[in-house]
């Protein structure tokens, strides 16, 4: 194995969990991996940028995963137009009574999911998240205060639902 | 340096380890006389905790082969010389009828008079001349539908034909005027072919109702669902092709 597999075979676990974040299904994460590495061996000897081969492979990822969300959305979107209803989206407003963190980590967005685990799990700086999501440190910081609000609110149970909530 | 008191963008700067040691000092000292705020970051870090005490169990998962990193550089490689078969499969399309080449074209065009041309054309080149190699086998490389899957995501299921004795043997990728095409190609012990084939609707967003034909000595059943036009195609007058004319849903 050389060094290359070598480094990469170190931040596989970490790519098939935070895929799995996004996606929620096991096997569209290790599809997404997949998809993630194949691009990333490609462009090895020109993008490859110095710094944290972690960070850009986290942004490799991230990027496949929007642009296949976009594509799914657009696709349940054509559908609904064809068929009269849609197929592919849960709906956003699921109301769930979130009990622990983890099910409270699964309700929120996409890009909360992504931030706290890059943060909070992973442990990248704020200016490592700011070039992967290609925006200034302090939005970071303004989206991740949020993240962990949002993360808060929903293990408390407090979610938009009044009529589901157990009184005391 | 910050100002103090600290917002809240320096507490949670605090509890990512992103402040320099005099700032989190600084914190520090104003947490331990402001119990409010003390509890707010407490709890953040809290939920932190759990999070990375609940995700580490997604970083135990059984190895996947298929992502090892030389897995992937071999599948580049093939992936490369697949493309390349893709436009050989275009040629062979429109050479093998010869003067038929035009009227595939006048099919596809008018295809509610023949639905699914593509799906006899492929079954003809696939399951009777073989003249394309498969790019998946069961039993070597696993399962079907998983390989299925792949390329066509929320597509049916294939239909189980277990009962008539026929079960999934290859899987092969094609190319065609609407769209990427996958066969499946169904065989029983006394070698007899069905295929299962699924491509996008076209452009047009041509679906089409349940329906059945013959062209020469082969049957096609097709069918829409999820997004994508399918087809089954068997030789006729076999007992699986009744089998195939008699099911309402696949």
């Amino acid at each position: 194995m050389n060094d290359i597999d070598e480094q990469l075979s170190e931040i596989i676990p970490r790519l098939r969990r935070f895929a799995l974040s996004l996606t929620r299904n096991p096997s569209s994460a290790d599809d997404l991996v997949q998809a993630c590495l194949e691009r990333a061996l490609s462009r090895w000897s020109d993008k490859r940028p110095e710094g944290d081969l972690r960070a850009w492979l986290f942004s490799i990822l991230y990027r496949q995963f929007l642009d296949a969300h976009r594509r799914s959305r657009r696709y349940a979107r054509m559908l609904e137009f064809f068929t009269g209803r849609a197929e592919a989206e849960p709906s956003a407003e699921r109301t769930v009574i979130a009990q622990s963190t983890l099910k409270a980590f699964d309700q929120l967005t996409a890009e909360q999911r992504a931030l706290l685990l890059w943060v909070s799990v992973e442990g990248l700086s704020y200016k490592e998240v700011a070039e992967i999501l290609q925006v200034p440190t302090g939005t970071v910081m303004s989206r991740l205060s949020r993240a962990r609000q949002a993360l808060r609110q929903l293990s408390e149970g407090e979610i938009p639902r009044p009529a589901l909530r157990r009184l005391k | 340096m910050i100002s103090m008191p600290p917002d809240e963008r320096d507490l949670h700067a605090y509890i990512d380890h992103q402040l320099s040691e005099s700032d989190r000092r600084l914190v520090q000292t104003y947490l331990t006389n402001n119990p409010q705020a003390a509890a707010t970051v407490r709890a953040w870090q809290q939920d932190a905790e759990q999070l990375r005490a609940s995700l580490s169990g997604a970083l135990q998962q059984p190895t996947n082969a298929q992502l090892a990193p030389a897995a992937i550089r071999q599948r580049l490689q093939r992936q490369s010389r697949r493309h390349l078969a893709s436009a050989a499969v275009l040629l062979l399309a429109v050479s093998v009828g010869g003067f038929s080449g035009w009227q595939a074209r006048e099919m596809t065009l008018l295809s509610t008079a023949a639905p699914m041309t593509d799906a006899l054309q492929a079954y003809r080149l696939i399951a009777q001349q073989g003249l394309l190699p498969a790019d998946f086998k069961v039993g070597e490389q696993g399962d079907m539908q998983a390989w299925l899957d792949r390329y066509f995501t929320q597509a049916n299921r294939l239909p189980d034909l277990a009962d008539a004795g026929f079960k999934p043997v290859s899987g092969r990728l094609l190319s065609t005027e609407q769209g990427p095409a996958a066969m499946v190609v169904y065989e029983n012990p006394n070698g007899q072919k069905i295929s299962f084939y699924v491509r996008p609707p076209g452009p047009k967003n041509f679906l089409l109702p349940r329906g059945s034909r013959t062209d020469g000595e082969l049957q096609a059943e097709y069918w829409s669902g999820a997004g994508y036009n399918y087809a089954m195609v068997s030789p006729n007058n076999t007992p699986a092709a009744q089998l195939l004319r008699q099911t309402e849903t696949f």
